[in-house]
């Protein structure tokens, strides 16, 4: 079974890190939501979904952005995505008003200083 | 030894002597009719004188069939009548001149001394007369003064010519007869063989130079000797007699007879000869005319001849056996490998018939259900009702198993209809075993002249072992050979994927002499991101234990290079497991090549194989040299360094196995160099490619060893494409891949490329999505390139479902915001989408940030 994406989690106090690499289409992206989803404890305070070094995602990947930030918010949990400027995910996010379901971020740790924060 | 000859016939003389006889009947009748002295008794003259007519008349009818001794007789009869006419007359003197013709006649036409003898008689008569007329008469001195010195002068003078022609005659007879003799005596002289004549005694009177020397004895020495003596031994003469007086006595006049005898020669030794023996009559004589000739050196040449014909004979016999022997060779050789049973059989009858020059042959098998005719050399016959499988002499020979030979078979025996028994005269049965078991029974059919002997008998079990021998090894194959082929089958693509703007063939060529699985073997197989991964291994040794090595290098290698591990990584796992799980001897080389088109690149590891070989254009094709390592399996934890270089479109990557470059007294270098010539003048499609290669390193098709042969080719990008792709979502990597490798030869820019391949995925997506993952028929991505307009059409043969809200609806505005223009055509054969992009100018609704 081709594995085109690769999931590495990191767990950073409260925060989860997801860090997504190759390409997210429809061939991975509902099995890496869950993983993602259920790699998220109650406890935990937030997510990262650190997509900088995803090449490619589609709207099956942005779907699963978009279950994820459902899925949080419900249980009061923060999603934050990072996405680096001029790259291709951050334009498909953008087109698809990603920004107004969770902020994005241009590197992790600009997104982990942005949660301590709040 | 000779008679005068006669000068004339004795009808001539009778003839003569009868106008004689004439003349005097004439002279009585003028005595009569002139004026005559009273003296004459006129009565008793005419009736001598009608005497003589009388005589004359006879003995002129009777010419033909008087004698010497008639004549003789009737002269003197005439001399006496003569005498009477003169008595009668008186003093006639006209008499005397008739006794002067006797006299004449008689020395013409008799010898001298009969001439002589009637000489006297008429001097007898004449006296008497003289005596009894008067002696003192005038016409008797008369007569005795003129007539008899003139009659004296003409007998005297006859019998001269007389004698001096005589002399003459018989010298020229004697000349002519020596002539004659000398002539004779040449041509037998000169003839080749003996010429000898016999008497009826058996003495020899002719005996020609050929027979003095043939027998040693001159000329001189045998002629006038019994032959019998001479030449004849002891034993034989009483035949010889025999012989010869059988043929002389018998009826016919010429006889002849031909016999094969045995003589003597002078100096005693004892020859055979040839006799050819003819009957020859010489007046009244009976003579056995006879050429012999020696026929020993006839019969020595004869015998020499016949040596040398046996001589032959035995020598081709021995060829002939040698030949067979030799023969029993072919029954086992390499030819008869790598076949089925059925083909093996088939063959061997043919063999073997022509091994035992037989007429033919034929083998039953052992089967299930008895014995079964399997092969004959004249061909399986056809199914005509009769069982041909009831051979009652095969199975006498697998119940004894021991060989028959049998002459003059009954119809029953022939193992074949097309068989008859006249024809067939002999022929020999032979179990073939294998280790004990009879598997089966050889038949072989001889036709005259041929007969098979027991000589036969003990060259056919040898064919029979060699053929039981094949027909076992055969049945091994088989069974190996059916293994090995299913796993080559398996290990081995069952076809190669097909790979949007790549080109890929290979071939896989056993070794011409091998029986065994080999253990080259070769993949392809795409990787995650879009490239495509060709391998190319080769596992030392052959059999079974080679082929699963080889199963599970395949399977690992394929389990590691889609889990996406970059090839170094890849082949270090693959040394994992060879180097805990091989055998030393299983040393493996391996040639794992990634291709990535869309990146224009190759990169590769080579654990100890030959490195592959890079076609650009038609320059000469270099190895890709670098990347070694040593082989797999053979250190624990060996450095495997990847190694990439820049593959442009159009070039081509070949890899192979070393039986391709590889042979028997040729330096591998030299192989190698060859196949680089090969392959820069080789035709760019893959498939034609390797045929070229193959056509040209392996001619004939058989290699020493295994040889695989693998190429790709990145084909070069055009302006425009058609690719279609299964409606799986697996298709989504290979399809960017392909836009990407496009859009770069579109010269778009990094960021358009990213924004197009988005848009198309998600129509793309959009398809697979609908398909309901049920594959079923493909969908079909065009891409055209219209100046700086970049068009693609995504088609599918499912309806188009109007983008749901939400989630999934995102799919069309993506694909809105991120090209010029989209179009959504749906018919009932199917749904087109078309979209279109400027390139080289600023997205109008997208912002950067």
């Amino acid at each position: 079974v081709t594995d085109l994406v690769n999931l590495d989690i990191e767990q950073q106090g409260e925060i989860v890190i997801a860090h997504l690499s190759g390409e997210l289409d429809i061939a991975g992206a509902g099995r890496i939501g869950e993983q993602i989803g259920e790699s998220v404890p109650a406890s935990a305070r937030g997510l990262v979904v650190d997509f900088s070094a995803l090449e490619f995602i589609d709207s099956s990947g942005i779907a699963m952005l978009f279950g994820l930030a459902r899925r949080l918010g419900s249980r009061r949990q923060e999603l934050r995505v990072v996405a680096p400027a001029g790259e291709p995910v951050l334009r498909v996010l953008q087109i698809v008003e990603f920004d107004r379901a969770a902020r994005i971020h241009q590197s992790v740790d600009e997104a982990l200083a942005a949660l301590a924060q709040d | 030894v000779s008679q005068a000859p006669e000068l004339f016939d004795l009808r001539v003389k009778a003839r003569s002597l009868a106008y004689l006889f004439a003349a005097g009947a004439l002279m009585t009748v003028l005595t009569l009719a002139l004026p005559h002295d009273e003296a004459v008794m006129d009565a008793q003259l005419a009736a001598v004188g009608a005497a003589a007519l009388v005589v004359a008349v006879g003995l002129y009818l009777l010419a033909a069939h008087v004698t010497r001794r008639h004549l003789h007789i009737v002269l003197a009869v005439g001399t006496a009548m003569v005498g009477l006419a003169n008595h009668y007359t008186g003093t006639t003197a006209l008499y005397p001149l008739v006794f002067s013709w006797a006299v004449l006649y008689a020395f013409y036409f008799f010898t001298l001394r009969e001439a002589l003898a009637h000489v006297a008689l008429v001097a007898v008569t004449y006296a008497v007369l003289l005596v009894e007329q008067d002696p003192t008469s005038p016409a008797v001195r008369w007569l005795l003064a003129v007539g008899t010195p003139v009659t004296a002068g003409v007998l005297i003078s006859r019998m001269l010519a007389r004698l001096a022609r005589e002399t003459m005659h018989a010298e020229e007879r004697e000349r002519t007869l020596r002539q004659n003799e000398a002539h004779t005596r040449q041509v037998l002289d000169s003839a080749p063989d003996a010429f000898i004549t016999l008497d009826r005694d058996g003495i020899i009177r002719i005996w020609n130079t050929a027979a003095e020397q043939v027998f040693g004895w001159a000329a001189d020495e045998a002629v006038g000797n019994p032959m019998r003596e001479l030449v004849v031994p002891p034993e034989l003469r009483a035949r010889h007699d025999e012989r010869r007086l059988s043929l002389l006595d018998s009826e016919q006049a010429t006889a002849s007879e031909t016999y094969e005898v045995e003589f003597v020669r002078r100096d005693g030794s004892r020859f055979p000869a040839e006799a050819k023996v003819s009957k020859v009559t010489v007046r009244d004589e009976v003579f056995a005319a006879g050429f012999v000739r020696d026929i020993s050196e006839h019969l020595r040449r004869e015998e020499e001849r016949e040596i040398l014909v046996r001589e032959q004979a035995a020598r081709a016999e021995a060829e002939r056996v040698a030949e067979m022997v030799s023969g029993m060779q072919l029954l086992v050789d390499a030819a008869l490998a790598h076949r089925t049973l059925e083909d093996i059989i088939a063959d061997l009858v043919i063999r073997v018939r022509g091994v035992l020059d037989a007429t033919s042959a034929s083998i039953f098998m052992v089967e299930e259900s008895g014995l079964v005719l399997r092969a004959t050399s004249e061909g399986m016959p056809k199914d005509d009702g009769t069982d041909p499988r009831d051979n009652p002499f095969a199975a006498r020979v697998a119940s004894l198993r021991e060989p028959i030979l049998l002459s003059a078979p009954a119809r029953d025996d022939l193992p074949h209809p097309g068989l008859d028994t006249p024809e067939v005269d002999s022929m020999i049965g032979v179990p073939l075993l294998a280790e004990g078991e009879v598997t089966g029974v050889l038949v072989v059919c001889a036709s005259a002249p041929r007969h098979f002997d027991s000589e036969d008998l003990g060259l056919l079990r040898l064919a029979a072992d060699r053929v039981a021998l094949a027909i076992d090894h055969a049945r091994v194959y088989q069974r190996e050979h059916r293994i090995a082929e299913t796993l080559q089958r398996s290990l081995l693509p069952e076809r190669l994927p097909q790979l949007p703007g790549l080109s890929v063939a290979a071939r896989y060529l056993p070794a011409a002499a091998e029986a065994e699985v080999g253990g080259d073997w070769y993949d392809v197989l795409p990787t995650p991101g879009g490239g495509v991964g060709l391998v190319m291994g080769d596992v030392a040794g052959k059999g079974l234990a080679a082929a699963s090595m080889v199963g599970r290098l395949r399977s690992a290698l394929r389990a590691y290079a889609l889990e996406g591990h970059p090839p170094a990584r890849v082949v270090e796992q693959l040394n994992r497991l060879t180097w805990t799980e091989g055998d030393e001897s299983q040393m493996t080389t391996l040639l794992y090549v990634v291709v990535d088109a869309a990146e224009n690149t190759v990169r590769w590891v080579n654990a100890g194989h030959l490195p592959p070989l890079l076609v650009v254009g038609d320059r000469l094709p270099h190895f890709l040299e670098g990347g070694g390592s040593v082989p797999l399996g053979v250190l624990p934890f060996p450095a495997f360094e990847e190694v990439s270089v820049r593959m442009e479109p159009g070039s081509t990557v070949v890899l192979y196995t070393d039986g391709l470059v590889e042979f028997p007294g040729r330096h591998i270098d030299v192989g190698m160099e060859k196949l680089a010539e090969v392959v820069r003048y080789a035709p760019t499609d893959p498939e034609e490619l390797c045929d070229h290669v193959l056509l040209s390193l392996v001619p004939g098709g058989g290699a020493p060893d295994d040889v695989a042969l693998l190429a790709l080719r990145s084909l070069p990008m055009v302006d425009r494409f058609d690719v279609d792709f299964p409606t799986a979502p697996e298709s989504l990597a290979s399809m960017r891949a392909l836009l990407r490798r496009w859009l770069r030869h579109a010269e778009s820019s990094d960021r358009e490329t990213a924004e197009i391949i988005t848009a198309c995925g998600e129509a793309a997506t959009n398809t697979i999505e609908h398909a309901g993952g049920g594959g079923g028929a493909p969908f079909v991505i065009s891409g055209r390139l219209n100046g700086h307009e970049v068009e693609i059409t995504v088609r599918d043969s499912g309806a188009w479902r109007a983008p749901r809200a939400g989630d999934h609806g995102r799919g069309i505005s993506l694909m809105e915001a991120l090209m010029d223009s989209v179009e959504v055509t749906p018919t009932p054969e199917g749904t087109t989408v078309r979209m279109t992009r400027s390139l080289g100018r600023a997205q109008g609704n997208g912002e950067q940030p």
